[in-house]
């Protein structure tokens, strides 16, 4: 069996268990299927959209809301999942860019910021929610920083409400972005730890 | 309807539910409910099974939403891909609609259908993409995916070598992806503080 040729069959889930299981295992050491695979997941799961879509019972909403809250309901204190998060973000972002003065804030328990970052082609657009705006005097600063360089300046914005800040340049494959507070007008290097960084 | 959140990406609201916000779930489900809904009674021809399929799939989200790697497809992929591997472990299981005969990936009758335009729109926009291919190799996504049968199943109904029924497969489904023209390589990441 070429464990190559499972891929399309995979990615319609119209293989046997074993089949699947042996696919499993070969993915895992195989990038071109894995790559192969995310394409041809993209294109089955669109087939889903070919279906015609009567609107589900609005018992079925609740009832899965319902089962989600009971479930969730004795896991580990959000704050200190929050904690776990944020310190791997920022040693990352360490390693990366250097960065002086590593404080590690908690954000506030109830108030939550998103930090959302899309590439399409290189071009990268960050969405921010939540983030309270930048005081009287400062402005936030994104960063992109590609492996063993300096990081760049790729764009100001001030947050406040929800914020779509387009960064500047392109982001290679391998490159982190950030975002610092700093003072406004902006600045050519980053002075601050970041508040958001994505993995390198 | 709350729908505070709906300005969120998909992705981000996936890295909320990571963090218990059941309304990222809530709204997960507003957006994509109705298409698996809709995926999963086709597969499964049954409204108690699609319910559950759906149900089970929306709960794998919640419980696994931590794992969830963007480098690797979108969520509304990752959430559809769930939804169907539930349909088709249900059809399988139940060994429904096996004796029979291969018709069973055609569209079910459905009656006081109102769908909203961008529903519309997306389900014609595949089905005008499959009306592109080639019949074999839409009769074969077809069975695959909305008959759930398998490779092996597909290729004993329809007296033909496997080989031929995978290679249809992997035409058939590239050549979809093609038509639906995704816009690039899309990479997305998303971090809750």
């Amino acid at each position: 069996m070429d464990l190559h040729d499972l891929t399309a069959a995979y990615a319609l889930d119209a293989l046997d268990p074993a089949e699947a299981s042996a696919y499993e295992r070969h993915l895992s050491r195989c990038e071109p299927c894995r790559e192969q695979l995310a394409e041809l997941n993209g294109a089955a799961a669109a087939l889903a959209f070919g279906a015609v879509a009567p609107a589900p019972p609005e018992r079925l909403r609740a009832s899965i809301l319902d089962t989600a809250a009971a479930e969730r309901a004795n896991v580990v204190p959000l704050q200190r999942r929050r904690w776990v998060a944020r310190g791997l973000a920022v040693a990352a972002a360490a390693a990366a860019c250097v960065v002086v003065g590593l404080a590690v804030a908690l954000s506030r328990p109830g108030h939550t910021r998103v930090f959302s970052l899309v590439v399409r082609n290189g071009h990268a657009t960050l969405h921010v929610s939540g983030l309270s705006a930048a005081p009287r005097g400062k402005t936030y600063e994104a960063w992109v920083i590609r492996p063993g360089r300096a990081p760049r300046p790729a764009g100001l914005f001030r947050g406040g409400a929800d914020t779509h800040v387009r960064l500047n340049g392109t982001v290679p494959r391998h490159a982190v972005v950030a975002v610092t507070r700093e003072r406004a007008g902006g600045v050519e290097a980053p002075t601050s730890a970041p508040i958001f960084s994505t993995p390198t | 309807m709350n729908r505070q959140l709906a300005h969120l990406s998909d992705e981000a609201l996936v890295a909320l539910a990571a963090r218990s916000e059941q309304s990222a779930l809530a709204e997960l489900y507003d957006r994509y409910g109705r298409t698996a809904y809709g995926l999963a009674l086709r597969v499964v021809r049954d409204q108690a099974l699609a319910e559950d399929a759906v149900q089970e799939a929306f709960l794998t989200v919640w419980r696994t939403a931590a794992r969830f790697v963007p480098e690797r497809g979108k969520a509304s992929t990752w959430i559809l891909t769930l939804v169907h591997r539930r349909a088709v472990d249900t059809v399988r299981r139940e060994q429904r609609r096996r004796a029979d005969s291969l018709d069973l990936g055609a569209e079910p009758a459905v009656e006081g259908l109102e769908e909203d335009a961008w529903l519309r729109l997306q389900r014609e926009r595949v089905q005008a993409a499959l009306r592109r291919l080639p019949d074999a190799q839409r009769e074969a996504l077809e069975l695959a995916y909305y008959g759930g049968f398998s490779q092996s199943e597909l290729a004993e109904r329809l007296g033909q070598p496997l080989g031929t029924i995978k290679s249809r497969m992997f035409t058939g489904l590239s050549r979809l992806r093609e038509q639906l023209g995704e816009p690039g390589t899309e990479i997305s990441w998303t971090s809750t503080t």
